[in-house]
């Protein structure tokens, strides 16, 4: 055991030293590992994985910040490219694979990996009527039986709740309240409960990681709301301060690629290119709801938490 | 602790002084020293020392800071209460008296250590939830006792009682009925002679004990994160969790937060001090003594059942209710026969050795960390107890600093110390880094052990030692260190179980590309694979608790066969 711990150590310190491609990346886990093992199987480049959740990659990357180590980065919520360009932090790469990923997917410095949007997931052996809009959660048939990902820890559930208060839906989230609904932490913590029986659904769930349960076998299903929803984009970015920019855009060109966007369609996210097919609504099926015009963040922030406290 | 401690014994210290200050400043110092700085230069992270003092008071001028203050303190209160409720008469019976099975008592009050307390609240959220496993079973859900704050100090307590169980046993053993006795010679009845001799006699162990039960408390993140939340009972961890773990991030608000826990642990330690430092504890003297344990006589059966009452809620449940996890193939199939199989153990030996290797990570960490905290944290111990001069009391608070620092606010702060552009060298990135980072977290447990098992060692012993000519390091060695070694081995099997299942820190910290046990369950977690985490999370309790019984049995072979002084329980 001590031998192999010191030759991971050693390992791991040449590691640092040769130029792979580091790579932060909000999960799932699954995809960011076939991803780097696909990309080191075409390109023979090596790379270096961190991944964790956006908070979690944005908090590193925050530490680190005197000496950056990440080449590429890859977060769940579209808001962290735009702050980190604004912050000059972003190398401007315009990937000839991205010629098919429509313009409101990319920004100078971003390029969505690919996109989630957002859902009520719901348990039908719960014995409640299925839900076919957000309005359905405030009935009586759903008393106490709610769960919502908090908006301060969960991107996709913010922007929905963006979108609520942009266009004039707060009563949705005030009948929410009413009937009992809870605030449970992000978006797992909101699902477990739906998935034993505890809780009926999810107000604002994520669609590939219900879907991605119900093709493990949970009893569970995603369900797009008839007023419409939002999506969740997750940019890639490359670092300014990268020491390696020719393997990072490298790496970007294989997410792009059609092997790489295949990738992405199995685990149930739209992929970002409009000309790759995926197992599930993509973005062009879905009716989406506008967020211009939504007051900032804070004030967001403060109108839900004013009507779930 | 009493005054005038500082006479034959305090030569031997000035080295170990030496030794204890570098290892606390590099280990512990170096981190706190990063946090308060990036609470006053909120852009230190990018080596700019711009905008000083703004964020440091918009964060303390916030009035949800009292809120957050009033819960923590409110949490740690009630969970200390529960725990010496349940842990003192529990610990007073196991050190007096001889219990049926105690070994076995033990060892069961052993496995909360090594059940991560975020696995223990999901395993109980997913026991008592309305549909959840009880309901499964009985048709009652006990969901409405568990979202509550009473609930969340009683699952607290029950992660954390264990603490106060051994190191309290331990103390009552080694106060032992030999005081008491006399007490009763002159009249006194049993519990008279209990309450008035032998629980003030066990006053550092009971005060030791329920610190740290209160600084793991307030430091605590899983339980308030995972069953707190839901009712709207933030801490002040929970608080500046959120501020790392939540994008825009506030590195500085965080550090600001975290700042005023460490403030509440060391004013409850300044407490504890205070308290020991009035009376004189000492009682191992020169005269051998024996151990002698009475019979229970007729309060057998009513102490047995108590013992399986309390084990049975820390231990038997929640490691049941991972189990069932870890057997079930979806969570919404439930406990039906249909849906249970060995396909999560199955997929964990398979997955391409990415959990056996995480495995061995987290074994080979846990060890090194046990050994480079016990060591530090008996040399440390030693230098406050036994030493002189101003110095003691800063190395005291010192060493019990990162037990009110939350593991994230550790990690922060080693990764902007070390990861600094002008150091030539720098275990960043590499697996020392967590070896750095559990020695921070955890070094105030075997300070803890090692600091009450010295404050009731006189000094006799080592003047006898000098007097016959050992030299100072010598008398440490063969006098000291034997009679302290049952405790220091207790706190290194508690920093081997917790070292090897931490997550807070581990998330944030690990090299990259590098796995261990808690970060492999919270992979497993965020993939929506709880059954798969489980599998793993069970798995490691099992190796987690019968590696150091294993090494617990070697040592009472060999102290069978005559190592002088070591009496493991």
């Amino acid at each position: 055991m001590k031998t192999g711990f010191l030759a991971a150590l050693l390992a791991l310190a040449a590691g640092a030293a040769q130029a792979d491609v580091t790579i932060y990346s909000a999960g799932p886990g699954g995809l960011i590992k076939d991803l780097s093992a696909g990309f080191t199987a075409k390109t023979g480049i090596q790379t270096n994985v961190f991944q964790a959740t956006t908070g979690k990659v944005m908090a590193r990357l925050e530490a680190e910040a005197a000496n950056p180590v990440a080449d590429v980065v890859i977060s769940a919520a579209w808001g962290t490219a735009t702050q980190f360009a604004e912050e000059g932090l972003l190398l401007d790469y315009d990937s000839p694979n991205a010629a098919t990923v429509p313009d409101y997917l990319k920004m100078p410095g971003a390029v969505a990996q690919g996109v989630a949007g957002l859902v009520i997931a719901w348990n039908p052996a719960s014995g409640t009527p299925r839900p076919s809009d957000w309005a359905d959660l405030a009935k009586p048939e759903y008393k106490d039986l709610v769960t919502l990902p908090d908006p301060a820890a969960s991107g996709g559930t913010f922007t929905l709740v963006e979108a609520f208060v942009a266009n004039g839906m707060t009563d949705v989230l005030e009948g929410l309240a009413a009937n009992g609904a809870i605030v449970a932490g992000a978006n797992k913590a909101a699902l477990n409960p739906v998935l034993q029986g505890a809780k009926a659904a999810v107000f604002a769930g994520v669609d590939y990681i219900t879907m991605g349960a119900a093709a493990k076998g949970e009893t569970v299903e995603a369900i797009f709301p008839t007023s419409g929803t939002v999506v969740a984009p997750r940019p890639m970015m490359i670092l300014k301060s990268t020491e390696n920019a020719d393997d990072a855009k490298a790496f970007v060109d294989y997410v792009l690629s059609e092997e790489g966007q295949a990738m992405v369609a199995k685990v149930f996210l739209m992929p970002s290119r409009t000309d790759i097919t995926a197992d599930r609504p993509l973005i062009g099926d879905l009716k989406l709801l506008p967020t211009e015009g939504a007051p900032a963040r804070e004030a967001v922030l403060a109108t839900f938490s004013g009507l779930f406290n | 602790m009493a005054a005038g401690t500082a006479a034959a014994g305090s030569q031997g210290s000035r080295t170990f002084l030496w030794v204890s200050v570098l290892g606390l400043l590099l280990v512990v110092a170096l981190p706190a020293l990063f946090i308060v700085l990036v609470a006053i230069f909120p852009r230190i992270g990018s080596g700019s020392l711009a905008a000083p003092f703004v964020h440091l008071i918009d964060t303390l001028a916030d009035p949800d800071l009292a809120r957050l203050g009033g819960n923590t303190l409110l949490m740690g209160a009630g969970t200390v209460s529960v725990a010496a409720l349940l842990a003192v008469p529990l610990a007073a019976l196991r050190a007096l008296f001889r219990v049926p099975g105690a070994l076995l008592w033990d060892v069961l009050m052993l496995v909360p250590f090594m059940i991560p307390p975020y696995i223990a609240a999901l395993s109980w959220i997913m026991t008592l939830q309305p549909r959840g496993y009880m309901e499964q079973l009985t048709g009652v859900n006990l969901g409405w006792l568990l979202f509550s704050v009473p609930g969340i100090m009683i699952l607290m307590a029950l992660n954390t009682f264990p603490v106060v169980y051994f190191i309290l046993s331990r103390t009552f053993e080694t106060v032992g009925a030999r005081y008491s006795d006399v007490g009763r010679v002159f009249g006194a009845g049993p519990w008279r002679a209990f309450a008035r001799i032998t629980l003030p006699l066990a006053t550092p162990g009971i005060a030791a004990s329920l610190l740290l039960v209160f600084a793991m408390t307030i430091e605590e993140y899983g339980t308030p994160a995972a069953l707190g939340r839901r009712i709207g009972f933030e801490v002040l961890v929970t608080g500046i969790e959120n501020r790392v773990s939540e994008w825009p991030i506030d590195l500085p608000g965080a550090a600001t937060l975290s700042l005023v826990l460490v403030t509440m642990a060391l004013a409850a330690f300044v407490l504890q001090r205070w308290l020991l430092s009035r009376r004189d504890f000492r009682i191992i003297g020169g005269k051998p003594q024996m151990i002698v344990k009475r019979p229970l006589g007729g309060w057998t059966v009513p102490v047995v059942l108590l013992f399986a009452l309390v084990s049975s809620l820390a231990t038997l449940i929640p490691v049941l209710a991972i189990l069932a996890s870890a057997l079930c193939r979806t969570i919404s199939g439930g406990l039906r026969p249909a849906n249970m199989g060995l396909d999560n153990f199955a997929a964990l030996l398979d997955a391409g050795g990415s959990g056996l290797t995480a495995l061995g990570h987290s074994l080979a960490l846990g060890g090194g960390t046990a050994v480079v905290a016990g060591l530090l944290g008996a040399i440390t111990a030693y230098a406050v107890v036994k030493g002189r001069g101003r110095m003691r009391g800063f190395l005291d608070g010192l060493s019990l600093t990162p037990n009110a620092m939350p593991g994230v606010v550790v990690a922060v702060g080693i990764i902007l110390a070390w990861n600094q552009p002008w150091l030539p060298l720098s275990p960043y990135n590499t697996p020392l880094i967590l070896l750095l980072a559990y020695t921070c977290i955890l070094l105030p447990q075997p300070v803890r052990y090692a600091n009450a098992a010295l404050s009731q060692l006189g000094d006799n012993l080592e003047a006898a030692a000098q007097v016959s000519g050992a030299g100072a390091n010598r008398a440490f060695l063969r006098i000291v260190l034997p009679l302290i070694a049952p405790s220091i081995l207790t706190s290194m099997i508690l920093v081997f179980a917790v070292a090897s299942r931490e997550l807070v820190a581990s998330l944030l910290v690990a090299p990259i590309g590098f796995e261990t046990i808690a970060v492999y369950i919270w992979r497993q977690f965020d993939q929506g694979s709880v059954g798969m985490g489980m599998t793993m999370a069970f798995c490691a309790i099992v190796i987690t608790t019968l590696i150091p019984l294993a090494l617990i049995a070697v040592l009472r072979r060999l102290s069978r066969q005559g190592a002088p002084g070591l009496h493991p329980a």
